[in-house]
């Protein structure tokens, strides 16, 4: 057998071990993330405007890829069709949020509903199917979204159900939440709200849910005679995946103010998986690192006047390296330099 | 009622295609169990160099040559690095991992000859017969043959030729045929060189009949396995109906204005369809356990 990590034919050390390895585990990860959110924190009075903008985009964008990398990190799942479903959130949040005056956390909490909703439409065709097919149809259906997103756009404050303006009305944008206008105030209200989103997909995996979905990894046939139903379970983690997905693409539009398909499309799925490989699917620092990798290396790349499209095939060559060699991503080769640190601390502190 | 007859001419002619793809991705899925997803990128790269060669003043024919012969060594490099060692991992794994490569080639493709949309102009296109009052011109002819006749050719192959029953057995397992005394890394890279073959073909004519944009083509790599889906990734007859019914369908839908602006769309949902009725009958598929 080879030694890489399949989607429901290994698991990483931690959950293998006994439950108490298991809540330790996650305890590590809750440190991790509040770790992670407290740096957040301090970047603001020290990130000019540039960096500031692609700090908030890359908090925002840790939120698809923490959905993304709980299905496939713990549930075995590949989705392709993350980012589309961050344009059906941040299509409801646009329309709601320039067509009525509800307050933005309301508009958040619509926005992650709704586009659950669609999710769990999406998923159910290929719920029943083997991994692969469930990745064909989701990619199939990024297909289809980008279509459809193409065609219609994004509501700019028109009147009718699509919410588009005619002729050259003036565009009007997303507000705001009236307390985080700055965008000081509104990298932390992202982190915030990542934070809450993050405890949430902690919750899950840590009851039921968490280990209904280790036991359809490791085996679904072993789960299934178990009396694990599959088919809600693994239609409950892709509605939670998509949850998250359509408040960060509320989330998003509030701070851009508007959105364009090609921020959605086909293509940007491909590459949030390739980042939530490259990050870590089976932790949240992966996707905390995923969601920087997405968006301060072309940042980065920008300020150095390289082209964008090294960055696609730097993301190529991601997929294929991570896939091939080190399953585990950025974050597990995180963890083990740190365990081999602390190994050697030991070693030096048992021979003093 | 628009007259629709031109609109089915086209369609066939684009689902001709779709059919060739997908019968390329069918075989080499068949034989290594990589669903390649990175076909159009590759098709899409091959028809670029072409493109590039024509433009430097190389004789046509040779460029097409060339360009086939591009796309073909690109896929048997993948093949021939990646095949071993993915080999013994799940289907989802290997399918992810050739994504990656359409991202590597997409983005070489942009950043050398940017995404301006461009036309590869076939000698074949300005050839027009006159068939029943309409115009079909040789290129659109040749994409039906070349789908009808390598899907007959192909199934005959795995049929009666050497390599071809090799292949079978290599779909069938892997670790046994190579028992067998069965060459398996040669055989699998004849698999990804026909498929690199196929693939170059169908990059050509889809730069024609499309255009030659390496996002678009890249992502034709969907419509393809909408007929592969058709096919479950089995059957190549059905794979060449599926291609030919979801080209048909994107093609008629044209002069219904509200509904011509989502035709690309159609590949999509004539795949979701068959897959709900295919796994509706089923209540679970557990992801075959191989060896």
């Amino acid at each position: 057998m080879s030694a890489g990590v399949e989607p429901g034919a290994l698991a990483p050390r931690a959950l293998l071990a006994r439950p108490r390895a298991l809540a330790a585990s996650l305890r590590a990860e809750l440190f991790a993330g509040v770790f992670c959110l407290l740096v957040l924190l301090v970047i603001p009075p020290i990130a000019n405007a540039f960096w500031l903008k692609a700090c908030i985009a890359a908090v925002i964008a840790a939120i698809s890829a923490g959905g993304g990398g709980l299905l496939y990190g713990r549930v075995g799942m590949v989705s392709l069709c993350q980012m589309s479903l961050v344009g059906v959130g941040g299509w409801i949040c646009l329309r709601l949020g320039l067509g009525t005056s509800l307050p933005f956390p309301v508009l958040l909490v619509i926005s992650g509903a709704v586009t659950a909703l669609v999710g769990v439409f999406v998923g159910i065709p290929a719920l029943r199917m083997t991994g692969l097919y469930f990745a064909l149809v989701t990619l199939m259906a990024a297909g289809a979204f980008e279509v459809v997103f193409q065609t219609t756009g994004f509501p700019n404050g028109g009147a009718g159900p699509l919410g588009l303006i005619s002729g050259f009305q003036a565009r009007a944008t997303m507000r705001r939440p009236a307390m985080a206008h700055s965008d000081a105030a509104f990298f932390r209200y992202a982190v915030v709200v990542a934070a809450i989103v993050f405890l949430l997909a902690l919750l899950h995996l840590r009851t039921r849910p968490g280990r209904a979905w280790t036991a359809i990894r490791q085996s679904e046939a072993a789960a299934l005679s178990c009396g694990v139903n599959v088919t809600l379970y693994r239609l409950w983690a892709f509605a939670l995946a998509s949850f998250g997905s359509g408040i960060a693409g509320a989330l998003y539009v509030a701070s851009v103010g508007s959105l364009d398909w090609g921020t959605v499309s086909a293509r940007q799925s491909i590459v949030l998986f390739a980042a939530i490989l490259m990050g870590g699917a089976y932790s949240l620092l992966g996707a905390v690192l995923a969601g920087a990798l997405l968006e301060l290396m072309p940042a980065l790349f920008d300020t150095l006047n390289l082209s964008g499209n090294v960055v696609l095939i730097l993301f190529g060559i991601g997929i294929v390296q991570v896939l091939a060699t080190a399953p585990a991503g950025m974050a597990g080769q995180m963890k083990d330099g740190a365990m081999a640190l602390r190994a050697l601390a030991l070693r030096k502190a048992a021979r003093a | 009622m628009p007259d629709l007859k031109p609109f089915i001419v086209s369609g066939i002619a684009l689902g001709g295609v779709f059919s060739l793809s997908g019968v390329g991705m069918t075989v080499l899925y068949q034989a290594t169990g990589v669903l390649n997803l990175a076909y159009g990128a590759i098709g899409a790269t091959g028809a670029l160099v072409g493109w590039e060669l024509i433009g430097n003043g190389m004789s046509n024919w040779l460029a097409y040559a060339i360009a086939i012969g591009f796309a073909a060594a690109l896929s048997t490099l993948y093949g021939v690095v990646f095949g071993p060692l993915l080999a013994g991992r799940d289907a989802l794994v290997k399918a992810m991992a050739t994504l990656g490569f359409a991202l590597i080639l997409l983005g070489a493709c942009f950043w050398h000859w940017s995404d301006d949309p461009r036309v590869l102009d076939l000698p074949t296109t300005a050839e027009t017969y006159d068939v029943g009052g309409l115009r079909v011109n040789l290129t659109q002819v040749l994409a039906l043959v070349f789908a009808a006749v390598l899907t007959a050719g192909t199934a005959l192959f795995l049929r009666k030729a050497r390599t071809g029953v090799a292949l079978r057995s290599l779909a069938e397992d892997r670790e046994i045929s190579a028992i067998l005394g069965i060459r398996v890394r040669r055989v699998e890279a004849t698999a990804w060189l026909v498929s690199g073959l196929i693939c170059g073909l169908s990059g050509l004519l889809l730069a024609n009949l499309v255009r030659l944009e390496a996002g678009t083509l890249t992502f034709l790599v969907i419509a393809s396995l909408a007929a592969c889906t058709v096919g479950r990734f089995r059957s190549l007859a059905l794979t060449l109906a599926g291609g030919l019914a979801i080209g048909i369908i994107e093609a008629v839908a044209t002069p219904f204005q509200t509904v011509s602006p989502y035709r690309s769309a159609a590949p999509f949902l004539v795949a979701i369809l068959v897959l709900l009725a295919l796994g509706w009958r089923k209540t679970i598929v557990i992801s075959e356990q191989r060896r």
